[in-house]
This record gives C-alpha cells, sequence and structure tokens, in this order.
C-alpha cells in the first residue's frame, strides 16, 4: 500500500529521483514523503536520522523496513509489486543481467559527475589543484564515451532492450543531471537523445526535480 | 555449465574475490580462469579489453554475456544457478531487502577503505595533504562503527540466519581490512565475523593466493 511508504528527498538528488520514478511506475502515488533541502542541513535532521544514520537522502521507509540505498529500494519495490504497473525487471535472463550490469555500472558514471560537479564542495580550499580538475574533466569525458556507446547499440530508446526498465529507473536521472548541468547535446548526441525521449514520460514528468523547472541550465559541464 | 564462465582475476581484488565465492557456493568450480597481476599492467591487456573495456578486474563472462560488475555477476549466478549449490538469496522478502541494502551500501565501505589504503596509489605526489590523509581516515573510522553496529546481534552472517549473496560481496571487503592490520579489539564483532567464516569451503578455497605466505599489513592499525 502507498501508505505504508514514506520517503524523504531533496530536489535534483539524482538518487532520491530513482525511487520517485518506481514509485510511479508501480502505481503507488500517495505514499508518504517530504521534500527536505540540503542547504538548510535538514538531511542531518532528527526525522531523517531515525530513518537513516547515515544522514543522507533519500531516507526510505517500506513498512518498518527501512532501505536508503536507492538502487536497494528500486529493487525491492519491484519484487514487492511485481503485480502491479509496470514489469521493470524482464523474465528473459540476458536482458535481466544487463539491467544489473548498467544499475551497478552507474555508480561510475554518478562518482565521476559529482568530483567535477562538486569539487569545491568535496574538497577544501587548500587541497584544490588545477591538475585534479583537469584529471577529473578527462577522466568524465570517458565515462561519457562508455555511455554513448551503450547507447549506440541500443535502438529503442531505452538503455536495455526494447522496453523501459529498472536500468533506465536508475541511470536516467544521472543522464538528465548531466545536461541539467550543461553538458553538450551536440557532443554527446546518443546521450542527448535518450535524455529527450524519456523527457516526457509519465512517471519522469510528475517526479522531474522541482528546482530544475524555473531554474536556469548550469553551464558547468558545457566544455565537457 | 562452469565450462561456459571465464573469469579474470588478480589476488586480492575484493571484487574478483566476491565472484570467486559465488562461483564455488553454486558449485560451478572447472570454470575458465586466469590470475593476472596488476603490477604487471596485465588488466589493460587485450584478453581484459575484450571481455571489459574499462580494462579492469574482474572481466567475467557466461556465455556470451560479459557481466564485469561483481555484484551483478554474483546476482546473475544465483538466478541462474538457483537450483544447485547454495541458496544465496532467501525467498522472504524482508531479509531479500536487506540483503540488498547491505549489498549497495558496501560501496561506501570498498571506497573509504581505498581512500585510506591507496592514497598515494590515486593522488599524484605534488597533491597529497596531510588534511586529506586525516579526514579519509576519520571518515573510513565512521564507516566501520556503521558495519560493527550491523554485526551486533549478528548469527555469523551479515544479514538473517543464513549465509547469503550479502555475505558473498560484503566478506572479502571485510577481509581486506584485517589484511590490512584493522584491529581485532577495536572491531570485535567485524573481526569475530571475518574468522568466523574464514573456513567456510568457498572462502578457503578462493582465499587470495598472495596472502597465503605474505605477512599482514598495517595500514590500518591506528584506524
Amino acid at each position: 500500500m502507498a501508505t505504508d511508504i514514506t520517503l524523504l528527498w531533496a530536489s535534483g538528488s539524482h538518487a532520491c529521483w530513482r525511487v520517485m520514478i518506481a514509485l510511479e511506475e508501480k502505481n503507488l502515488q500517495g505514499y508518504n514523503q517530504k521534500q527536505l533541502y540540503f542547504e538548510k542541513g535538514e538531511h542531518k535532521s532528527k526525522e531523517v536520522l531515525e530513518i537513516n544514520p547515515r544522514g543522507q537522502l533519500p531516507a526510505f521507509k517500506c513498512g518498518d523496513l527501512p532501505l536508503n540505498e536507492s538502487c536497494a529500494a528500486c529493487f525491492h519495490l519491484e519484487c514487492k509489486y511485481k503485480s502491479q504497473g509496470t514489469k521493470l525487471i524482464p523474465d528473459c535472463e540476458d536482458e535481466k543481467a544487463l539491467i544489473l550490469q548498467r544499475v551497478f555500472e552507474v555508480n561510475a558514471l554518478t562518482e565521476k559527475s559529482s568530483i567535477v560537479l562538486y569539487y569545491n564542495w568535496i574538497v577544501p580550499e587548500g587541497e584544490r589543484h588545477d591538475s585534479a580538475v583537469k584529471r577529473n574533466k578527462e577522466a568524465l569525458t570517458a565515462e561519457l564515451k562508455l555511455w554513448e556507446g551503450y547507447l549506440q547499440k541500443a535502438s529503442s530508446g531505452f538503455i536495455v532492450g526494447k522496453n523501459f526498465s529498472l536500468a533506465d529507473v536508475i541511470v536516467y536521472p544521472a543522464v538528465a543531471y548531466l545536461f541539467q548541468n550543461g553538458l553538450s547535446e551536440q557532443r554527446y548526441p546518443k546521450l542527448a537523445e535518450y535524455y529527450k525521449g524519456l523527457m516526457n514520460r509519465p512517471s519522469i514528468k510528475a517526479s522531474w526535480p522541482p528546482t530544475w523547472k524555473n531554474a536556469p541550465k548550469q553551464e558547468t559541464l558545457k566544455d565537457i
């Protein structure tokens, strides 16, 4: 039941967004939710720490069960609510395996994006180096080439196979995040096509980060 | 069939070790395998790149399907060979959910361990700072406290009362810490977990060969 589910989330957090997309896809609208703000330090509040001792978002509970790793939450929702909403994990074994591969692989993409986007946030002033900034950008560029390649081979607008799957739930927010931060659509046409192609999917549209709706796009990644 | 499976691996790589434990647990001994050496740059060789374009280990193939993410490979082996060997994912929904949680969470532990253990490998000389080293050690300490907490009520396994996929994936990361000198006194529950599973057949059979005769490192003794 949607009312057994609780999600504390922040706008723009790709990990939170994944869970929201999964909830929409499984027809679980009406879950208990609250938008929090990193800038106000709300991710370290008592209500978050009660669910997620790491003080991170998402803080997610299904019944009494905390499941703060966003991918774990998405897998769990698909298993528990298998008979309703979109089928996010196909029966075909090979496709299931490739979904697993992309789900675990997306961490490399988000890690490399974060170190470029949040360098000044992650690294104290006295420890910053232009050489590190350059290296991080090169690493992100190499990573993006891989994902552009995966989408070259994918023919149907989804990251795996011919249907929207758990891999899209988990990968799409990471890709959207890149374009929200100015990634070049000319340099990464397949990623751009993927991004635009799923933008109006109901679950994605319904959960689109509210702080992105009226804000101008950032330009941080335009030279990547 | 074991002979459809290929694994290129390196000793001491916790990601490779996970896959080897899973293969043992699913009674898939006899798979095609080759030990490679990072020090010789063999992870960037043509035979690795053909399976894993990232030039990382493990490089793993099940039939024609490359599955280089170690956790993905472990999940796949459990699903494909569900009816043989140890049942690594229980039917119980809550047990399964907690396994998923720990599997995805172990990345935080592995990353924070690596930041401390491989600082000089990852960070070029001109960019190293004592303040960063200190911060990385503090982060690892906080992370270890969490895992010590997860094991307080344990039956010897990271989730539930049976060996599961969570142990396949978490155990190598924990063993790695003790191989590098983590204090058993300061982390008694982690130490108990480490020693308790050391002689499990799948773990014993796949124990990193380079650890067998090598002295333990001391890098983490003050953590």
